[in-house]
Formats: structure tokens, sequence, C-alpha cells
């Protein structure tokens, strides 16, 4: 063997190995980078839940049902669905305290 | 695990194997090119192609193992395994176990290619456009994010650089050397010997 061919062998071998190392680090990227995306994915989709604005929109009408009701008749009935905290709810008029019971 | 997390983990596990199952997809039709480049060698592009392959079915492994262990899903094995089997969406779902068993037998004929041969393996292979699309359209039905935003930002994404690849392996001629004498061998065989 020559001594050209030799170093063309060499070549060869280390543009191989630096293509099996750059396969190794992008597995390795992709590998991470999709065990990120499930984190991130599952956390978006969390906060993006169908249903999760309704909820939310159902508490402030209840918080606003209670915190409007000056009459007796319309505070027992608002406070019928929080039984939790019915007692507090009845000797304050502030939202707050039916919206976390409600909840 | 509490059952938020393992259902959050389902979503999740879904949208990534949907997105390395693209990139698969994807390396399969460059593969079929010859893809290469400097810096780029072609060997890299089946290799590439046969590790996002084994990847895929570890997150789809994940998406599935978590939607039926979940106790409030109560889907079953039975729904893993045998299709359209689930009282839950039971179209949709048996999509999903149609797609996952095709990616399944062209991974598992791949690993043994020796031994089921070339003509066998590409055959099956050819599978995998239709697990592909079959997958999407189960994300689309079953989804519970179907709708969402985010979710819909990603199937496009996924889908039009599916499709920009299929149009690119159609408009390309093939970078096969023998092609030609690949032709003239077989136009030999197949020609009487009395001609």
């Amino acid at each position: 063997m020559t001594m050209e061919s030799t170093k063309a062998a060499e070549a060869r071998i280390r543009a191989r190995d630096r293509a099996l190392s750059l396969l190794n680090n992008i597995t390795a990227y992709v590998a991470f980078a999709a065990v990120a995306g499930v984190g991130i994915f599952g956390t978006v989709s969390a906060l993006t839940i169908p249903g999760a604005s309704a909820s939310s929109s159902a508490g402030a009408t209840a918080s606003a049902a209670t915190s409007t009701s000056s009459d007796s008749s319309s505070s027992s009935s608002a406070t019928s669905g929080l039984s939790s905290s019915s007692g507090s709810v009845s000797s304050s008029s502030s939202s707050a305290v039916a919206v976390s019971g409600g909840s | 695990m509490s059952d938020i997390v393992l259902w959050y983990t389902t979503r999740g596990a879904g949208a990534v194997s949907m997105i390395l199952l693209s990139a698969v997809v994807i390396l399969g039709l460059l593969s079929s090119l010859r893809f290469q480049s400097s810096g780029w060698p072609r060997f890299l592009t089946p290799a590439l192609h046969r590790n996002l392959a084994l990847m895929t079915l570890v997150f789809l492994a994940l998406h599935i193992v978590t939607a039926v262990v979940d106790p409030f899903t109560h889907l079953g094995w039975l729904t893993a395994v045998v299709p359209f089997s689930s009282y839950y969406r039971t179209f949709w779902l048996g999509l999903g176990t149609i797609a996952f068993e095709l990616l399944l037998a062209i991974v598992v004929t791949s690993l043994l290619r020796g031994l089921v041969g070339q003509a066998a393996w590409r055959a099956i292979h050819w599978l995998a456009y239709a697990s592909w699309p079959v997958a999407v359209i189960h994300g689309f039905g079953t989804g519970t994010d179907a709708l969402s935003g985010w979710f819909m930002v990603v199937s496009i994404i996924c889908v039009g650089s599916v499709a920009i690849a299929i149009v690119y392996r159609i408009l390309q001629p093939s970078r096969d050397p023998l092609t030609s004498a690949r032709s003239e061998f077989r136009s030999g065989v197949s020609r009487k010997p009395d001609q």
C-alpha cells in the first residue's frame, strides 16, 4: 500500500468517526428534547385544557351572585351550593370567601 | 402517581410521538433519495432514521402505558392490542391501535431484515405511508387537545413538513447509480428464451 492510499484511508476513517459522533450527538439531543417536550406539551395542555375557562367563569358567577345578593332570601339560595362556607358568607359580604368555598 | 400526571403525560407523549414519527417519515424519504452533502455522509440519514424510529416506539409506549394505567380512563390493555375494542371513542382509538401495530411491524421486520428478506421488508416498509396518516387522524379524532391552538400548530408543521418531503421525493429523479443496469437486467430476465 502506498503512502497516498494510506493517507486517504485514514482520512476516510476520520470522516466516518466524525459522522458517527455527529449521529450520536443528534440522537442524544433529540432524545433530550423529546423528554423535555413531553413535559412542555403536558404543561401546555394542562394550561389550555378545555373547560378550564368554563369552571373559572362559573366561579366568577357564584362570586357575583353572592356579592350582589343583599336580601336574606337570595343569600340563602346562593349559599346552598357552598355549604362548607355558608356561615362565613352570611356574616361577611366579601366575595373572596364565597369563591374560596365554591372551589 | 396521580391521575392528573398520567393524563397529561399521555397527551404530551402523544404529541411528541407524532413529531418524532413525522421526522422518521421525512428521514425515510430522504434515505430513499440517497441524500448527502458536505459534512453529512449518506449513511447518516438511514442511521438517524433508524434511531428516531426506535425512539418513537419508546415514546409511543409511554403514550399507551400512561393511557392504559390511568385509573380514570379505564381503557384496559385489550384496547392497546385489539383495534376498535375500546368503549371510549371506539373508532378514533382503534386508529391509534392500528397505527401503533403497523409501526411495530415495520420496526420488527427492520430489525429482522436478514431473516425476512429484502422483498418482504420493502413491502412491509411501505406500511409506513399508511401508519403516519392513520396516527395523525387518530390525534385529531381522539386528542383532547385536537382543537387547541398549540396542537393545531404542531399538527400543521408535521403535516406540512411531510407533504413537502413527499413532493420533493416525487419530483426528484432516482439517484440509484444502478437504475439503468437493474432495468436492463429485469427486462433481460423477463424476456422469453425464444425471442
